[in-house]
């Protein structure tokens, strides 16, 4: 690495300032921000949502957002002081000097072009009429670059996978050799395994052409895996900024010890609440509380879940886990238990019953006992009625109000479960309160209910990373404090080893790896879970993601997989996978 | 908002406090309250009308022929009286009275036209999407068929197979001809609604359809049913005059529309009696242009993009 002090910066940020003007007054979303990125290094922007770290990256593009304005300091790219430049300037200067990669690929590139006229496009709007084999070869340079093959410059983006469109958008961005690349949380929608090619694609390239690369995200791990320097944004202001080696080992300032300490580790400590074993509440009935039988589900000529059959007793309660990436049939299992989506072949049992034929109060039982967690909170109320509405009408529908204040003092008490403070929270609109906030309601609500048995589908995938320890340890929690069995459903395997009591590993509608989490989580045996598990990025530099280096292929992996038959890795008191 | 908070406020900083207050309170559009106010204008002329003039004066021969409005005089150099502030028509009835009796009659079937159109849009569009299968099928190609279909054409073989109708009845024939787009809109919306986790929740708890859809759903909907009803009462209402000027629809019962048949059929153009067709549609003109703003601001409400701070 060259020495920092002789690397001209390409982008120097000097006492930035951003603010939104809005109906409250003015927000300062961004406080004298001072930064260089220096040619060749990767810096890496991190905080909470709301941090002020894209619209730093919007600024610099000059993109910023109506009303917001940069109300002082400079941003100088190489020798172009960027905020002097004029309209016209500044477009010959987007894409050719500053390139932005977006979050989300799939709505980045038009729907009705196919790729590689797209990438055309880019060219010929900073360099004029070019001719066709000239783009072509350039285009194709691109693609290869990035690791797809040519023939997908005549796609259209909707036959590319999420990872592919996300690596079409580098290759576009660095088509024109920027001096900066400017990736906003470039992986957030991709799953693991998809993420690791990805940010590998992104550091080959800028490698190669030897730019800056401001890479914007929230996720410690990637951050680590990814960057050269960090910057911890908070509320605006930059809280600490040092090499990631410096910031990793040593961090000064307490909320970044906060963001390194809420990516959950396999094998380090728990994040739970240790001990409290309460004794759960008795079940009345002798018959399991769940159990499948060869229940397989299709879409048209797809499998999404190959005949699967198993029990859950759930006379003491536990954390089943399912994991796996997008797409391996996780969900649909999810609401094929809610009874949302009727297997094409097998029956759920739920104590006994056939949760497909079931009379009018059956059904009304069964929904009081099998409540669920989601994953978008913001979805999950409706916009019209205040959050009560959503706590209020189900403990009223399901007869368990014996009078409005009993309802009142038992929303309270739910909320205050959840380390909610009822006063706040309860009287108010859902867009009023954070996607944190709405989720442990969401969590209060399930709570009220006592059901038997808790389905949570993703229940922290769309909180921020510092809430999640605390959401999911208010779901722990109530395993044995009320009684309830709960079905894990998770990408991340991290929390399942924590959580569960049981996990089961989906591969494409198939069950590959199954057994107590500190076998299955902690030493895989089938080559997807160990796919899986190598591709998380850790925040910590000795683990290295880049062990596979350059020959890293999960596709190969992916086909070893499929050919592999299930492991069983030991069973558990209470619940009993059939084996196939 | 910044320091100088006891200092005067300047013009431009009042018209930014202005734009931030509107921008906070929807609701405070200005198209909106203008459009409402136009409209409020029409039903304020046939209240206070009906209390403080002579209605019998809208039947024949009430009144001298072809009199001038106040300030004017006709081509037989008779000037306008005070007994006849509007003027009169060709058959001596009081322009004024007409308008009295006629304006809010012409809305009326517009509003009944409309409110009945919405209500078969709402069931329709609600069963559709919540349903499907068959019953979308069928919903959905029915409403697409009629959509092709000219609606005047139908009305006027209608209208003139049944000579004389009442206001009500033309209102029922016009309002089978609106449903179709609310149908769409109210399907399309509960389609994608269905799917939100609001939804799922309310199954969740156990929640009836009829719960799901008209106390869950149905709320949000309210901007696009105010929207579409308002379209849907333009349309009723540019229907009814359409028939009204062909001659059909009421016979008997002054409407806006039927003034301007007998105009025409008058021969008031060549007459310069200008005021027997020029007020009937200067209302309908005021009429449409204050739907067309409420429309606009209706826009604005449901749908906050458009909505600008500067």
């Amino acid at each position: 690495m060259p020495d920092e002090t002789q690397t001209k910066p390409v982008l120097t940020l000097r006492d930035l300032c951003i603010e939104f003007p809005t109906p409250k007054g003015v927000v300062q979303a961004v406080k004298a921000l001072s930064l260089d990125i220096r040619k060749g290094r990767r810096v890496g922007f991190i905080g909470e949502s709301g941090s002020g770290k894209t619209t730093t990256a919007l600024a610099v593009m000059q993109m910023l957002a109506e009303p917001g304005r940069v109300s002082g300091g400079q941003i100088v790219l190489e020798e172009t002081d960027i905020l002097s430049l004029g309209e016209e300037d500044m477009r010959r200067t987007r894409l050719a000097r500053v390139a932005y990669i977006p979050q989300g690929a799939m709505n980045s590139l038009n729907p009705v072009m196919r790729v590689e006229p797209q990438m055309w496009d880019a060219i010929i709007a900073h360099e004029g009429a070019t001719d066709r084999a000239t783009l072509k070869q350039r285009s194709d340079q691109a693609l290869v670059s990035v690791g797809l093959p040519h023939h997908t410059g005549q796609l259209y983006p909707h036959e590319l996978s999420g990872g592919m469109k996300q690596r079409v958008c580098i290759a576009m961005g660095i088509i024109l050799n920027p001096e900066l690349i400017i990736a906003d949380e470039p992986t957030s929608a991709l799953d693991v395994v998809t993420q690791r090619q990805v940010i590998q694609t992104l550091k080959n390239i800028q490698a190669q052409i030897g730019s800056g690369l401001m890479m914007i995200g929230h996720d410690m791990g990637l951050m680590a895996q990814t960057v050269d320097e960090l910057a911890v944004l908070k509320d605006g202001e930059m809280v600490e900024h040092g090499t990631v080696q410096q910031i990793l080992e040593a961090p000064k300032h307490p909320y970044t010890k906060d963001l390194i300490s809420s990516v959950p580790l396999v094998g380090g400590d728990s994040f739970l609440n240790p001990g409290r074993k309460a004794d759960a509440p008795k079940r009345a009935s002798s018959e399991p509380l769940l159990k499948f039988e060869t229940v397989r589900k299709d879409y048209g000529p797809v499998t999404a879940l190959h005949p699967l059959s198993f029990t859950l007793h759930g006379d003491t309660p536990q954390i089943i886990s399912i994991v796996g990436q997008s797409g391996s049939g996780k969900s649909t299992m999810g609401s094929i238990m809610l009874g949302f989506n009727p297997p094409s072949e097998g029956r759920v049992l739920f104590e006994g019953q056939d949760i497909q034929r079931m009379n009018g109060a059956q059904s009304l039982a069964f929904r009081k006992n099998v409540q669920a967690v989601f994953q978008d909170p913001y979805a999950c109320f409706n916009p019209f009625y205040r959050v009560n509405h959503a706590l209020k009408f189900p403990f009223k529908r399901f007869g368990l109000a014996q009078s409005d204040a009993h309802t009142q003092s038992a929303m309270e008490d739910a909320c205050a479960a959840v380390g909610l403070d009822p006063d706040l929270v309860l009287d108010r609109y859902p867009h009023q309160l954070s996607g944190g906030q709405r989720q442990r309601l969401i969590v209060a609500r399930a709570l009220m209910l006592s059901p038997k048995l808790l389905i949570a589908d993703e229940p922290v995938s769309m909180v921020d990373a510092s809430l999640r320890a605390s959401i999911l340890s208010n779901i722990y929690d109530l395993k044995d404090k009320y009684g309830i069995s709960i079905l894990y459903i998770t990408h991340d395997l991290a929390t399942a080893y924590h959580v569960s009591d049981y996990v089961m590993v989906l591969f494409k509608g198939h069950v590959v790896e199954a057994g107590p989490p500190k076998q299955v989580i902690g030493s895989p045996q089938h080559p997807y879970t160990q796919l899986l598990i190598n591709s998380i990025p850790w925040p910590d530099l000795a683990r290295s993601w880049g062990d596979g280096g350059d020959n890293w292929d999960p596709s190969a992996l992916e086909a070893q997989a499929e050919q592999t038959a299930t492991e069983y890795r030991g069973d558990v008191a209470g619940f009993d996978l059939i084996r196939a | 908002m910044t320091s100088q908070d006891n200092m005067p406020l300047t013009r431009a900083e009042k018209r930014q406090a202005r734009r931030i207050r509107r921008f906070d309170n929807p609701w405070m559009n200005p198209k909106l309250i203008w459009g409402g106010v136009l409209l409020l204008t029409i039903a304020a002329i046939g209240i206070i009308g009906r209390l403080a003039w002579d209605l019998d004066m809208v039947f024949t021969g009430s009144a001298q022929l072809k009199l001038p409005p106040l300030g004017f005089e006709n081509l037989r150099g008779q000037p306008g009286q005070w007994a006849h502030p509007l003027g009169t028509d060709g058959g001596g009835r009081d322009m004024l009275a007409l308008i009295v009796i006629g304006a809010p009659n012409t809305l009326f079937v517009g509003l009944l036209a409309s409110l009945i159109g919405m209500s078969i849009g709402i069931f329709l569009g609600f069963s559709a999407g919540f349903l499907g299968g068959r019953i979308d099928d069928t919903i959905r190609v029915s409403a697409d068929v009629m959509i092709t279909i000219p609606p005047l054409l139908i009305l006027v073989v209608f209208q003139s197979a049944f000579g004389d109708v009442t206001l009500t009845m033309m209102a029922l024939l016009i309002a089978g001809f609106v449903w179709q787009s609310p149908t769409r809109l109210i399907r399309a919306q509960v389609l994608s609604m269905k799917q939100s986790g609001y939804v799922q929740m309310a199954q969740l708890s156990g929640a009836s359809t009829s719960h799901i859809m008209f106390r869950e759903m149905l709320p949000n909907l309210v901007p696009y049913l105010f929207g579409s009803f308002i379209a849907s009462v333009t349309t009723s209402i540019v229907t009814a005059v359409g028939l009204e000027v062909l001659g059909l629809g009421p016979q008997r019962i002054p409407t806006l529309g039927r003034t301007i048949y007998e105009a025409i059929n008058a021969g008031a153009l060549i007459q310069n009696l200008w005021w027997w067709w020029g007020i009937p549609t200067l209302l309908l003109g005021v009429m449409f242009i204050g739907l067309l703003l409420i429309n606009l601001g209706l826009d604005e409400v449901s749908n906050p993009r458009l909505r600008k701070l500067s």
